[in-house]
């Protein structure tokens, strides 16, 4: 197994730097609605042509973070750039090299798809009719229906053709797949990977772990309005407990004692445990005792995730729309 | 399902609905109490009474928005006939709204699938908000009996006449459920309705001021509400006309509803379409898009009653209208009435109000954008929030100026045909007149937007309705002058009787620059916000 790096939490003096031209980047970047605080704190880099996988649960601050982005919120504290553009300042000039996908695909019931498009196409600029075309193709758009006609997941899919086919520099996803069918999902799996050789930028906000661990060079988990870790998928896991089953030829020890050690499940002769930080305290106890398997594996990020949130007895913060978020891990 | 579930869903609806409710018995409470007021007061003694009853005996002109007088010698008659007339329409007005949001706003928002998809039956569910809508008529009746009541009627008389009043607001609501099942959204529904209250108001009209087709008033709830003759000989039994309109209506209502797909109407709003690429090219064309039915509307709306006015301005009678009358036109800011300029003058204030109403739907409209969470997408593109809301002001003066324009044309095409010779130039003039005020109520209704923007629809409208009754009531109480000239109302010349108050359009005009210069700035700086 290869050594990982370490973690690069951006030290305060650093971020600054690895900020300049960034596609994203915040700076002590918070947000209250009267007494909720919605974001604290945040500082974040998204350097160009990545893509950020931007998770955490229902009203964690995913959506108030991309409002923030936008300029559609202002910030109670600290400030955001796009492209070095203070997102609340100069909102217009920042959104001519952004393309956004709402979470909830409100657009105008008496458009229809094709209609709805062109608008867009129109009053962004920059589109590529072609690649259009073979998105309205991919996602399988009925392009002469309303909008009103169209389900959920169709709507959905409106917005991210218009996206996709601006050729953004920065795209800016709020759950984009929250209403497409498996099949969608594989079609804008196809495109994000399709973006990402564009070198294109990708901000994309999930509760889909799979999607997130397939498509995203970088993560950020967010939990009550805070950023409480982030980095590449190899650097999460490494700072995560590790998951060992092992089988022995008589009863297993007890090991409660053992540093970084805890015993997940007991099983006549076998033990799942989870060890956090390095196994050789483990393996000094387990030397003592007749080992008869042993398989040791990465954790998913579903268990980092789910580790972030059980261990801290997470508590969502409340969003503008008065949701209580909970914790909803796996959705 | 238990009663206690059918007693929350009643509540529900009668709950969502209280602004609305509160807006409109505040108006019908204080027109209730001012009319019988007002009469007292500027027509004293009997001699007085007949001096006004003999100027009204053959003038067809004032019962174009007040309706028909049976009785005009006692209080009770003549504020049958004020009240009553005006309040009429806006209990209309009252239904169609409160139809299409507990029977249609709800379906579009998806809750009434949600509420359908649990133990409750459609027949109830319907039942529900029915029954939540006819608590809202019951407390316009009260309104209205308190009103009467404070003015000093008699108790039998008044409930009777606040009846006579709420009745087309019942008829309203039974063909506002009935298009609710039609339409396949609120828009439409409220599209078909509105376009039925045109039509009653205008049967109303013709019925009221040409006396050969008086019997026109049978077809129209509004004439319902005349034929009740409250305070002039009751003709109880007419009530059974709007009750058994009401009922079909309302069972055929339920029929459809409980046979049709929940979330969708009955005339089939076409799922497909060929594109058509007209307004797409700016949100503010996107606007003019979406709004375009809207205007069209209110263009033929006011047209028709800008024609109908210079038809009759010329059927004035003859005969000497009475110093107390005259000092009461002279209270509304009245010039004579006997001459059809004077007549039109008069009446164009009401376009300088429903224009006023016109400025308020458009920041309505601008606001249902932003509740939509559309506004997020336009902003989210290169569009920057001062052009977006500039844009929709702008289209919001656009159209007032082709209303004014239209009735100015139209009156004057009335008026000509009847030889009334005033020329075209006067009625543009008189058309244009109506602007000023309506743009700067457009400007007041843009800064409530941008300051509390769940609450600027309904801020918005109250503070043109609370201005317009106010201008009605401050001279009766006897208010000082500066609180009357707070109205802009006051400042408007009777155009083409009156000069046109140049310095006082241009000071509402620059005024309205100035407010909405500052709604502008208020709104770059504020957070979006949803419904």
């Amino acid at each position: 197994m290869s050594p990982v790096p370490p973690p690069s939490r951006s030290p305060a003096a650093g971020h600054r730097g690895a900020a300049s031209g960034a596609a994203v980047a915040t700076f002590g970047l918070g947000k209250r609605y009267g007494r909720t605080r919605a974001l604290e704190d945040l500082d974040l880099v998204v350097p160009r042509g990545q893509v950020f996988g931007y998770l955490g649960p229902n009203g964690a601050g995913k959506t108030t973070t991309i409002r923030l982005l936008l300029g559609l919120h202002r910030p109670t504290a600290g400030r955001a750039e796009l492209f070095g553009l203070d997102a609340w300042g100069e909102p217009v000039a920042a959104h001519e090299r952004v393309a956004y996908v709402s979470g909830e695909p409100a657009l105008w019931p008496s458009l229809t798809a094709a209609e709805t498009l062109e608008f867009l196409a129109r009053v962004r600029g920059g589109t590529d009719h072609a690649y259009r075309e073979l998105l309205i193709e991919r996602f399988q758009l009925q392009a002469d229906k309303r909008v009103r006609a169209l389900s959920k997941g169709n709507r959905q899919k409106v917005q991210l053709i218009a996206a996709f086919a601006t050729r953004a520099e920065l795209l800016i996803l709020d759950e984009p797949t929250a209403g497409l069918d498996p099949l969608m999902e594989v079609a804008f799996r196809e495109t994000v990977i399709e973006a990402k050789e564009r070198e294109q930028t990708v901000f994309l906000s999930s509760h889909i772990l799979s999607e997130v661990e397939a498509l995203c060079d970088r993560v950020g988990i967010l939990r009550s309005g805070r950023l409480v870790d982030e980095g590449t998928l190899a650097e999460l896991r490494h700072l995560s407990a590790r998951t060992l089953e092992v089988s022995f030829a008589g009863d297993p020890p007890r090991l409660d004692g053992v540093p970084g050690v805890s015993v997940v499940e007991r099983d006549g002769q076998r033990l799942r445990l989870e060890v956090s930080g390095v196994l050789s305290p483990l393996m000094s106890a387990l030397a003592e005792h007749p080992v008869e398997t042993l398989t040791s594996r990465e954790p998913s990020l579903e268990e980092i995730f789910l580790h972030h949130y059980r261990e801290r007895g997470a508590v969502g913060v409340e969003t503008e729309d008065g949701a209580a978020g909970v914790p909803a891990p796996g959705a | 399902m238990s009663g206690a579930a059918l007693l929350a869903l009643v509540r529900r609806t009668f709950a969502d609905a209280r602004g609305r409710n509160i807006g409109f018995a505040l108006l019908f409470a204080l027109v209730a109490y001012a009319q019988p007021a007002a009469y007292r007061s500027d027509y004293p003694t009997l001699r007085d009474r007949l001096g006004f009853v003999h100027a009204f005996a053959g003038n067809a002109s004032l019962r174009l928005f007040y309706g028909r007088p049976v009785d005009l010698l006692s209080v009770g008659g003549y504020s049958a006939w004020r009240v009553g007339g005006i309040l009429a329409i806006f209990a209309a007005v009252w239904g169609m709204l409160a139809a299409a949001r507990a029977l249609r706003a709800e379906e579009d928002s998806g809750r009434t699938e949600i509420l359908a998809a649990g133990p409750v039956s459609r027949a109830r569910l319907f039942a529900a908000s029915v029954c939540g809508c006819l608590g809202g008529v019951l407390v316009l009746w009260v309104a209205l009996l308190a009103g009467l009541l404070a003015g000093g009627l008699p108790a039998g008389g008044s409930a009777y006449l606040a009846l006579a009043t709420v009745v087309p607001a019942l008829v309203f609501l039974a063909l506002g459920a009935l298009a609710c099942q039609l339409g396949s959204s609120r828009r439409v529904a409220l599209e078909l309705t509105g376009a039925a209250l045109v039509v009653a108001l205008l049967l109303r009209v013709v019925a009221d001021t040409t006396t050969s087709l008086g019997w026109l008033r049978w077809l129209t709830p509004l004439g319902w509400s005349e034929e009740l003759r409250a305070f002039a000989g009751p003709q109880a039994w007419v009530i059974a006309l709007p009750a058994v309109v009401s009922l079909a209506c309302l069972l055929g209502a339920a029929r459809l509803w409980l046979g049709r797909d929940v979330g969708r109407g009955l005339i089939g709003a076409r799922e497909v379409a060929p594109v058509r690429l007209s307004g797409l090219s700016s949100p503010t064309a996107l606007a003019l898009r979406e709004e375009r039915w809207s205007l069209g509307g209110w263009l033929l709306g006011s047209g028709s009653f800008a024609f109908i006015i210079g038809l009759i301005s010329t059927s004035i009678s003859s005969a000497g209208i009475s110093s107390s009358l005259r000092r009461q036109l002279k209270a509304l800011g009245g010039a004579s009435i006997t001459k059809p300029a004077g007549y039109i003058g008069l009446s164009f204030l009401f376009f300088v109000l429903a224009f006023s109403l016109f400025a308020c739907s458009q920041v309505a409209a601008a606001r249902h954008e932003e509740a939509q969470e559309r506004l997020d997408v336009i902003l989210a593109l290169p569009v920057s929030r001062a052009r977006w809301l500039v844009g929709r002001l702008g289209l919001a003066v656009g159209g007032l100026l082709a209303l004014s324009l239209a009735a100015g044309l139209l009156a004057w095409v009335g008026a000509d045909v009847q030889h009334a010779g005033i020329s075209l130039a006067t009625m543009i003039e008189a058309g244009l007149n109506c602007a000023p005020v309506a743009i700067l109520f457009l400007s007041f209704a843009a800064l409530a937007y941008a300051l509390v923007p769940r609450a600027s629809t309904a801020v918005a409208f109250s503070v043109v309705s609370v201005t317009f009754v106010w201008q009605l009531l401050s001279s009766i109480v006897g208010a000082p002058s500066w609180l009357r000239e707070l109205s802009p109302f006051e400042h408007v010349g009777l155009v083409p009787a009156q000069p046109l108050k140049g310095g006082a359009a241009a000071a509402m005009l620059g005024l309205a620059v100035l407010v909405g210069a500052a709604a502008v700035w208020v709104f770059t700086r504020r957070d979006l916000v949803g419904a």
